[in-house]
């Protein structure tokens, strides 16, 4: 009994994963990395569509940036090109430049937005920028619907 | 041995690579040894520098096009392909630009292959853009090295052009030394170069073709776009000017992945639609239930009735009644008659000790019920009930004060489902007040009317109600024992307080230790079968000492069965008090307390069906009419056995 009670106590401080909802690739316009906005069915009770889609929409903004073919993008090839590309050992791309700003955003909005209402957002740079994995955290503050409660839930049962 | 054929496969697969890597560099620097220098002083003096530029231009691409990540990407988390990887179909349909696009399942990475991405069996990864396996690089040639490797090839072809075509020149200067070192060395490099040119001029021919097209090696072979659009193409230019211009993709695999310390902890905000929704949760024993108070109050009647059918019906009749007395009546009838039938069944081997309870607690319900009659306000669930038994409902005037204190108390008293806890918290207000004043035994009959009055009222302050209020649920955060232990807690309190009343009422009518039950352990509840076959079987109880006082009681008092004696009061009394339950003495004390009027039974049975269907909510008269019918049985039942207990006090 006592056991359990400390198992509680550390359940309690640390909500275990539920579930993991991925948002596929948003193929519509070619091989450009952009994300579906569509809003899933599984956060419909955990995070409000508008939170969610503004913040896909926005890193969708960065993947474009990054991934734009420009004056800017040409001149780094051909100063690459130039330095028989030792210019890599000195300094970063625009495009990792542009994932540094969404990995911060991306922590941002964990911070802000997901944390606290129990998800997680996975930098999909991760994931081969194929799926932003968003992971459910137990809410255990509500009567456990996830498989995950029926820790806390069965022990009171018993 | 797999592990040497695999090595033997490692080490043949660098053979091309290093053919490639010396032939070039080689011939490149035999070139420049015997040839340039004469190239310099005849052609220009720029050949040399123009020549050693595009060499490393060559290696340059050569090396980026050898080392470069081509764009693998990761496998997949088990997480994500738990619901792909076995009921997934092969090909997923995605538009792009209109065209649909077979998605292939990779069963090596378990993903669904981005477009343009293929698996390739000699690295054994997916790689965007996946264009080819180039031996000569020992690489995959995708999305991030294509480039690289394109000028590789343009570099190298166009290396491989000047180069010959200078050792050709010299080689025409210098017919008549051909056997001299740098004839024949300039002879070999021509040679080797001209003999690599072909090849290599016509895959740079062929992916010169590609890139116009917008096509992968891979597309090409397998002749994916031969007679459709590709509608990855950006037309000639645009290929062209993505090839060179566009940015260069990062690299998946092997990434510095920083952990984030984003801290996650419950409780989580909800979206606006959910947190409109009422939540009643009753999670720590203690804090949440004061808080959630009122909410608990509030919902009380549906847990009830979601819970327990007993009280269901009869909190259902208590509230149709409204404030009238009579649905008070009524509503405790089933839970004093349930009480009784308990007590009855937990004593079942001392029938005699709860016959003469019964007989007694009926004396009770006389004096209550006079109490009542003149007005006095009485313990809703006890003297109420003990009316009931006797005195027809239109004897009692309507009292709205007590009723809704009564119904508060009721709703609050009754247990909303918590499966520890025992279906029957009526006798928990009820035995509060008994042990108070067991010691006390006021003989006045007004006094005696006062005083279980104001025990009840005691009852009835929300302190107590909050304490016998139980958890709708269950406790989910709590381990058994911690709940058990604080039911155990409140029940001793809850029949304390009762067999105080109960022993002021006994001794009113000098019936001494009448309330003193005895509890044997928690665990030696009466058997199922021991109950009448009229009664409503209780919920199996998981916490043996409010059922016992229950059970003992109710059994003592079903008249249905057999006719409770003086003895049986004894014997509870003289039951073992050394029983390990840690509420034994107030147990005893509470079971002579608990009333039990012995129609219930038969009142019980009728209740169910007439209330369970009416809702809990609204305290209509719909269920008066039911009522009343049933009034006139539970009083003749009541009345008969009454006088057997008062002939037997007497």
């Amino acid at each position: 009994m006592a056991t359990e009670f400390h198992n509680l106590q550390e359940l309690r401080q640390s909500p275990s994963l539920a579930t993991k909802v991925f948002i596929q690739r948003d193929y519509s316009e070619g091989t450009v990395c952009r994300f579906q906005i569509k809003f899933p069915s599984e956060l419909g009770s955990r995070i409000e569509r508008t939170l969610f889609e503004d913040t896909v929409k926005t890193l969708n903004t960065y993947y474009a940036e990054a991934e734009k073919v420009g004056g800017q993008s040409y001149m780094e090839g051909c100063l690459a090109c130039a330095t028989a590309y030792f210019i890599f050992f000195c300094m970063e791309t625009r495009y990792e430049k542009v994932l540094k700003k969404i990995s911060g955003y991306i922590q941002e909005q964990n911070e802000k937005i997901y944390a606290p209402r129990g998800l997680l957002l996975t930098d999909p740079v991760e994931r081969g920028m194929r799926v932003i994995e968003v992971s459910v955290f137990e809410d255990r503050g509500s009567s456990g619907s996830s498989p995950s409660s029926n820790v806390s839930s069965g022990i009171s049962q018993r | 041995m797999p592990t040497s054929g695999d090595e033997r496969i490692k080490a043949s697969a660098f053979i091309p690579v290093s053919t490639a890597a010396v032939l070039l560099v080689g011939s490149t620097t035999l070139f420049f040894v015997f040839t340039c220098p004469w190239l310099a002083v005849t052609v220009s003096t720029y050949v040399p520098p123009c020549s050693a530029i595009l060499f490393f231009l060559v290696l340059a691409n050569f090396t980026m096009a050898t080392f470069m990540d081509a764009g693998v990407l990761p496998m997949a988390n088990e997480d994500e392909d738990k619901d792909d990887d076995l009921r997934a179909p092969l090909y997923k349909n995605v538009d792009v630009k209109g065209v649909q696009v077979r998605l292939k399942w990779c069963a090596s990475c378990h993903f669904y292959r981005p477009p343009r991405c293929s698996h390739c069996s000699v690295c054994d990864h997916c790689v965007e853009d996946f264009d080819h396996h180039c031996p000569w690089v020992n690489n995959c040639i995708g999305r991030r090295n294509y480039r690289y490797f394109f000028l590789f090839l343009l570099s190298l072809t166009m290396h491989m052009v000047g180069v010959f075509s200078g050792s050709l020149l010299y080689i025409l200067h210098h017919q008549e030394d051909l056997l001299k070192l740098h004839c024949t060395v300039t002879l070999v490099v021509m040679s080797v170069s001209g003999l690599f040119f072909i090849p290599v001029l016509g895959l740079t021919g062929f992916h010169l073709y590609l890139v116009s097209r917008g096509r992968t090696t891979n597309e090409q072979v397998t002749g994916k776009f031969q007679g459709g659009v590709n509608p990855f193409t950006l037309g000639c230019c645009g290929n062209l000017e993505y090839l060179i211009c566009s940015p260069i993709s990062p690299k998946y695999t092997a990434r510095p992945i920083k952990k984030s310390a984003v801290r996650i902890m419950p409780p989580f905000l909800k979206p606006e639609t959910d947190r409109q929704i009422p939540i009643i949760r009753v999670r720590d024993n203690g804090v949440q239930r004061h808080d959630l108070q009122s909410k608990v109050s509030l919902s009380t009647p549906n847990t009830l009735i979601r819970e327990d059918p007993l009280f269901t019906h009869t909190h259902t009749q208590h509230q149709q009644q409204g404030g009238s007395s009579r649905g008070h009546y009524l509503s405790s009838e089933p839970i004093l008659a349930r009480v009784d039938q308990q007590l009855a069944f937990q004593s079942g081997p001392m029938s005699s000790p709860h016959q003469l309870n019964s007989l007694t607690l009926n004396s009770h319900f006389l004096t209550h019920k006079h109490a009542y009659r003149h007005g006095n306000k009485l313990p809703a669930l006890h003297s109420e009930g003990l009316i009931s038994q006797k005195v027809s409902p239109g004897r009692f005037p309507p009292h709205n004060p007590l009723s809704s204190r009564s119904s508060f108390s009721y709703s609050n008293l009754v247990n909303p489902g918590d499966p520890n806890y025992l279906p029957h918290p009526v006798f928990m207000g009820v035995s509060r007040q008994s042990p108070q004043t067991r010691d006390t035994l006021p003989r006045d009959p007004s006094l005696r009317d006062v005083t279980p009055q104001a025990l009840m009222h005691r009852d009835l302050s929300p302190q107590t109600l909050i304490h016998r209020e139980a958890s709708p649920i269950r406790y989910d955060n709590l381990s058994k024992s911690i709940v058990a232990s604080i039911k155990e807690r409140q029940e001793m309190e809850a029949k304390d307080r009762m067999l105080r009343m109960q022993a002021r009422s006994q001794a009113l009518y000098g019936c001494p230790d009448m309330g003193v039950y005895d509890i044997p352990s928690r665990r030696s509840l009466p058997a199922d079968s021991m109950r009448p076959p009229g009664s409503r079987a209780p919920t199996p109880p998981s916490y043996g000492s409010r059922e016992f006082m229950m059970s003992t009681g109710i059994l003592g008092y079903a008249g249905t069965r057999s006719p409770l004696s003086s003895a049986s009061s004894s014997s509870l009394t003289r039951a073992p008090r050394t029983s390990s339950s840690p509420l034994q003495s107030s147990g005893l004390q509470s079971k002579g307390r608990s009333p039990s009027p012995s129609y219930l039974p038969p009142d019980r049975q009728a209740k169910p069906s007439s209330s369970s269907s009416t809702l809990p909510h609204t305290p209509s008269s719909s269920s008066a009419p039911c009522v009343p019918p049933k009034r006139p049985s539970l009083i003749c039942a009541m009345e008969g056995k009454d006088s057997a207990p008062l002939a037997l006090s007497k």
